[in-house]
């Protein structure tokens, strides 16, 4: 029999951010078309200048006109995969080396928040994902910073003295309840 | 605070996935140029006529014909390269955009003032150290807070004595409190 019990929600596992990888498909995406029209326009200059010639010149017979223009492609071929590599690679070594830097700064900003200090911007990149992360980042540090410095003040002016009895009770319980607050 | 000495420790983003992703690139590019030369060498292997005139005649008229056969093939090459390479940064760049997409759930969650659970992301994820980073910041946050409570509660206990002995433990547990907040900037 089929258990209709409600099964506890897993978190959702999310593969595609427009954002982070929006941009490196559409970098990726002018890369192969560059390739592309770098190619052809070189390859259809070529088959323009050679096949004519090889109408013209030929003294003997071919097999077909992939007889001539062999080398040529396999030239222009072997071209364009090194060229779309080369910079695929180099615009893969870009995005890891923004990343690094990027989410090394975000690291950095939380290890030195552990320590206190919550006000030093992140400072991630101008890369528009690390950029909003990293403001993400500050946000939440500020606001804690903020619950800390009120409960900070408060202390400091009960700590000062002169208030009623009851009054100091009822601010004390009510500073314990902003301290229970911070980093829920 | 330094990025790249933190990246430096090379525990961002491994190595193995730097390289991983280069060779998927290059199979991935490499099977491109096989499509489009795979295309190219059944438009140009036609036989041609065996006589000198059929190969003059064969191979005029097939100058202008080759144009627009460069042309798509050279579009189908982009748009099958295109299509692999987006599935391909999709597949791969998600072990990096997933856990930030994580830590951007849990930081708007923190910034709610709702519980927060100790981050964690899955095992073959990059960017590891982000989430042992924050568990740390909020980690050190949790145990000065819980010091704070305790030394209020240590002086709340002098409240069984006599109110004057309770208000002095009181404001010197609010002394230690702010020296212990002093740290905050």
């Amino acid at each position: 029999m089929r258990d209709l019990a409600p099964q506890p929600s897993r978190p959702r596992v999310r593969y595609v951010s427009p954002r982070f990888q929006g941009p490196a498909v559409l970098a990726f995406a002018a890369i192969i078309a560059i390739g592309g029209a770098i190619f052809w326009k070189l390859v259809d200059g070529e088959f323009q200048r050679v096949i004519p010639l090889a109408a013209v010149q030929g003294h003997y017979t071919f097999g077909s006109a992939y007889d001539i223009v062999r080398d040529l492609l396999a030239w222009h071929l072997a071209g364009l995969f090194v060229g779309v590599f080369l910079a695929g690679s180099a615009l893969v070594l870009f995005l890891v080396a923004a990343t690094r830097h990027g989410i090394g700064r975000a690291v950095d900003s939380l290890r030195v928040s552990a320590d206190g200090d919550l006000s030093t911007p992140t400072g991630t990149s101008a890369i528009g994902e690390f950029d909003r992360f990293g403001k993400k980042i500050d946000a939440a540090r500020s606001d804690t910073l903020a619950s800390i410095l009120m409960a900070r003040n408060e202390v400091a002016a009960l700590a000062a003295g002169g208030i009623p009895p009851e009054e100091f009770r009822l601010r004390w319980d009510e500073l314990k309840h902003r301290i229970r607050r911070i980093a829920p | 605070m330094s990025g790249p000495e933190a990246a430096g420790k090379g525990s961002l983003i491994h190595r193995r996935y730097v390289f991983g992703l280069l060779l998927r690139l290059c199979v991935n590019f490499a099977g491109g140029v096989g499509i489009l030369f795979v295309i190219l060498f059944f438009a140009l292997s036609r036989p041609l006529p065996g006589d000198y005139a059929g190969v003059f005649h064969a191979l005029r008229n097939l100058s202008p014909f080759l144009r627009p056969v460069l042309a798509v093939s050279v579009l189908v090459y982009a748009l099958l390269a295109f299509g692999s390479t987006s599935a391909l940064c999709v597949y791969i760049l998600h072990k990096v955009a997933g856990p930030l997409y994580r830590m951007e759930l849990v930081l708007d969650q923190y910034r709610s003032g709702a519980p927060t659970r100790t981050v964690s992301f899955r095992h073959d994820d990059q960017i590891q150290p982000l989430a042992h980073a924050f568990n740390q910041w909020v980690g050190a946050l949790r145990r000065d807070r819980q010091r704070w409570l305790a030394t209020m509660k240590d002086a709340e206990r002098h409240c069984l004595q006599d109110e004057a002995t309770c208000h002095t433990k009181m404001e010197e547990a609010l002394r230690k409190v702010a020296g212990d907040m002093e740290r905050y900037h």
